[in-house]
């Protein structure tokens, strides 16, 4: 364990990642101890720019402080983003993984599937979930997961169809190991460069995809999130930049850092690359 | 003058890498109308030094020193432009993988026009008639058929026979071939080998062959370099170097190239451990839509083998030599047959009834890079068959210890990972894997085949110990003639998914009852001068 923390740490761009993760992780679990009176209580004029006195991220088009909309943003974004893509890889982990495993008709069949799910217009079927749900903030969270996995399950399934042939699988199964032994603890480990990669990428897009949702007036009305504040700011975006820049900018960095963070894991998860 | 003078050729490798030069103060020269081999392990700068002549040195590899003369001309000063008017027109080259070397999208015809028009301005028609007329000549049938194939159409060998034809088709003043024949079968290979030496002496060009194998060397060249680290250590005319080494490391090399005599004893009859009888494996072809007609890679094979006696089993690519391994070893599952193992049918067993039985049979496999799984350090791969079997992890860890030093590897290599090792080390590593579990049955799948030659001595060694030692009886498929003698106490040839024949390894060198044992036996390279 100490050796991976040296080995992950040892690069750069991965400690900034984690560092501005934390960051963000903080400032997003700290937010109703540092702001106790809430994202939705309007402090003044509309659209007072960054640095006004009291208001250092500026105020919206309702008079709210920004700063503190971007910090209960953070609680929701990250929240959706990081639980929805967790959901998405059990689902599409497992059955990716036995697909490209035992191939043949298990293929066939959980393909067949995994294509039902890839050829519905996945934001259509998205707002039919949340709305048949109700929409709140489990059944964004739940819909993303529900169309993200399929991606993941081919990645997965791509990789199991070529390590599965490789000698030290075969060498596995003759040594009488079990197949979820032979899934998990064999192939598994050495698929992983690929699905820390992706999903690092599907944290950003259930960031984005909240957005899209908060923005259609789909996302939980009482919850604030990154997405709903630059759906709500849209008509101020030509006058008022930083109602729907300065979110933007957060949902960039946070994704911009769980790629660094996923580079990282990749690299010191691979015996090949460790220094 | 000799036709190619390669003086204190020098070639640098990008920093980083692990020696800072990879030819280091070469010098040889080809004389026209002659072979020359240069001949070294992996790693040895055999290739590179040849690739340098072609001018065609890997990206962040360039020569730094010396010079090479060609004509009289010094190649490593030409400009690009004249050094590409060259290729193929004075210098031709043909790579180990024929199948990698022609573009898998365009007609035969096509590729071999293309490099005749490139150099010579003549008609499509013309060049047509041109590249028929050489296909011809490289012995290749339906050359008008041919013209219109696919690489994937044609076999490695006739694959090898468009390289060539292709090569020579402007007739260059020098062939250099990189290991021509190293992914070929043996018989092929003797004819591939064959076809460069004829057309070598009747076109009156020289030929830079690189190769591994001193049989090759023995068969073909007339002056030999042998390189190692990326210097000669010795060069001469072959009779004199082959004869009378005068350095250690080439007669090292010579003694470790296997003479395919014999060299174990029958043993005595006992009762088999292993009987095989009548297995037979199709493969069925197609998906869900379409039925194409099954391939018998395995029809009605028998086999008995005992405690502490090795069989081996030879055959060239397609004879099902590997598909007989995986059914016994129940990795494919037979269409028919059985496999007893100590009185249990192995072929039939359902997979829970199997699973206990998996320990009693264990293999080593071909490729020592994707033998051992690169996530997992040494410990936790060669402890996990007693693991699944049940047997406590630091028990097992303590005899993975032992086991390290059995197999002939230090016990501080446990907590290391596999990229950590060479292809020797690691055959050692899946060997003690297989031998954790104390089987009564060893299968070799081409242990060797990826080595070289001085480690591949070494653990042929080291697993005729072992099989002594644990008392093992042992199946050991090979393609190679020489090796299966070195270790085998009988040998059975297959063909086409049948025993061809089947007796003791004296026996079957001395006398082979059929033709194409004769003919395997025939192809060995170098086989009466080393």
């Amino acid at each position: 364990m100490m050796r991976f923390a040296r080995d992950f740490f040892a690069r750069p761009t991965a400690a900034f990642g984690f560092a501005v993760f934390i960051l963000i992780l903080v400032i997003a679990l700290a937010a109703p101890l540092i702001f106790a009176r809430g994202p939705f209580t309007i402090v003044g004029m509309p659209l007072l720019a960054p640095g006004s006195p009291g208001l250092p991220a500026g105020s919206d088009v309702l008079g709210r402080d920004m700063a503190v909309g971007l910090a209960y943003g953070a609680r929701i974004s990250l929240l959706v983003g990081i639980t929805s893509t967790l959901g998405a890889l059990g689902i599409g982990v497992l059955l990716g993984a036995v697909a490209g495993y035992y191939g043949g008709v298990v293929d066939d069949l959980l393909m067949r599937i995994t294509e039902f799910f890839q050829i519905i217009p996945t934001f259509v079927l998205l707002m039919v979930l949340v709305a048949f749900m109700q929409p709140s903030l489990a059944s964004a969270v739940i819909g993303i997961a529900l169309i993200s996995w399929p991606q993941v399950a081919r990645v997965v399934r791509g990789e199991f169809l070529s390590l599965r042939e490789r000698e030290f699988v075969q060498a596995a199964r003759v040594l009488g190991l079990s197949d979820a032994s032979i899934i998990f603890s064999q192939i598994l480990p050495n698929a992983m460069s690929p699905i820390v990669v992706i999903s690092s990428m599907m944290v950003g897009n259930a960031i984005l995809t909240e957005s899209a949702l908060s923005f259609l007036g789909l996302g939980d009305p009482n919850l604030l999130s990154w997405g709903s504040m630059i759906g709500g700011s849209r008509s101020a975006m030509w006058v008022a930049w930083w109602t729907t820049v300065l979110p933007g900018l957060c949902i960039m960095v946070t994704v911009l850092s769980l790629n660094f963070i996923g580079d990282g894991l990749n690299d010191a998860l691979n015996p090949r690359r460790r220094r | 003058m000799p036709l190619v003078q390669i003086r204190n050729l020098t070639v640098a490798l990008p920093p980083g890498a692990d020696r800072a030069l990879a030819v280091e103060d070469v010098n040889l020269e080809i004389c026209r109308n002659q072979i020359v081999c240069i001949v070294g392990e992996s790693g040895s700068g055999k290739s590179l030094t040849g690739h340098a002549v072609m001018g065609l040195l890997p990206r962040g590899v360039s020569a730094s020193g010396g010079s090479i003369l060609f004509d009289g001309v010094d190649l490593l000063k030409e400009p690009p432009e004249a050094m590409r008017k060259r290729r193929g027109r004075d210098i031709a080259m043909i790579f180990q993988d024929p199948m990698a070397a022609l573009n898998p999208v365009v007609a035969i015809g096509h590729q071999v026009t293309e490099q005749i028009r490139a150099h010579r301005a003549i008609s499509e028609t013309q060049a047509l008639k041109q590249a028929a007329d050489m296909l011809g000549q490289m012995g290749l049938k339906d050359v008008a058929q041919l013209l219109k194939a696919y690489p994937h159409q044609l076999s490695g060998g006739q694959r090898q026979r468009v390289m060539i034809a292709m090569a020579l088709s402007l007739s260059p003043k020098l062939l250099i071939a990189d290991e021509p024949t190293t992914a070929l079968d043996v018989t092929t290979q003797a004819q591939i080998l064959g076809l460069i030496k004829h057309m070598q002496a009747e076109r009156d060009m020289s030929v830079l062959l690189i190769t591994h194998d001193f049989g090759v060397v023995a068969d073909m060249a007339d002056a030999v370099a042998v390189m190692r680290h990326g210097r000669v250590v010795e060069s001469g005319d072959t009779k004199t170097l082959l004869g009378r080494p005068a350095h250690v490391y080439t007669s090292d090399l010579i003694a470790a190239v296997p003479k395919g005599e014999s060299r174990l004893v029958p043993l005595p009859a006992a009762e088999p451990v292993v009987k095989v009888e009548g297995l037979t494996k199709r493969f069925r072809r197609g998906g869900l839509f379409f039925r194409a007609p099954a391939i018998t890679a395995l029809d009605d094979v028998a086999l008995t083998l005992c405690r502490g006696e090795t069989l081996g089993i030879v055959g060239e690519s397609g004879s099902g030599k590997s598909t007989l391994a995986r059914c016994v070893i129940r990795l494919l599952d037979p269409d028919a047959g059985q496999v007893w193992l100590n009185g249990a049918d192995i072929a039939h067993a359902k997979e829970r009834e199997l699973r206990p039985l998996r320990r009693r049979i264990q293999m080593v496999f071909q490729d020592p890079f994707s033998s051992l799984n690169p996530r997992q350090t040494v410990g936790d791969i060669i402890t996990a068959g007693p693991r699944a079997h049940g047997e406590d992890a630091a028990e097992a860890r303590a005899r993975a210890a032992d086991m390290l030093g059995l197999v002939g590897l230090l016990p501080e290599c446990i907590n290391r990972y596999p990229h950590e090792f060479s292809g020797g080390q690691r055959q050692r590593i899946g060997l003690a894997r297989a031998l954790m579990l104390k089987p009564d049955l060893l299968i070799a799948d081409e242990p060797v085949s990826a080595l070289d030659v001085t480690v591949q001595a070494q653990v042929l060694k080291l697993l005729d110990d072992v099989r002594r030692q644990m008392n093992l009886a042992m199946l050991f498929i090979t393609h190679d003639m020489r090796v299966a003698a070195e270790i085998c106490h009988r040998v059975m040839v297959m063909r086409h998914g049948r025993v061809v024949e089947c007796g003791p390894t004296a026996e079957i060198f001395a006398s082979p009852a059929s033709d194409y044992t004769k003919a395997l036996l025939a192809a060995i390279p170098g086989r009466r001068a080393l």
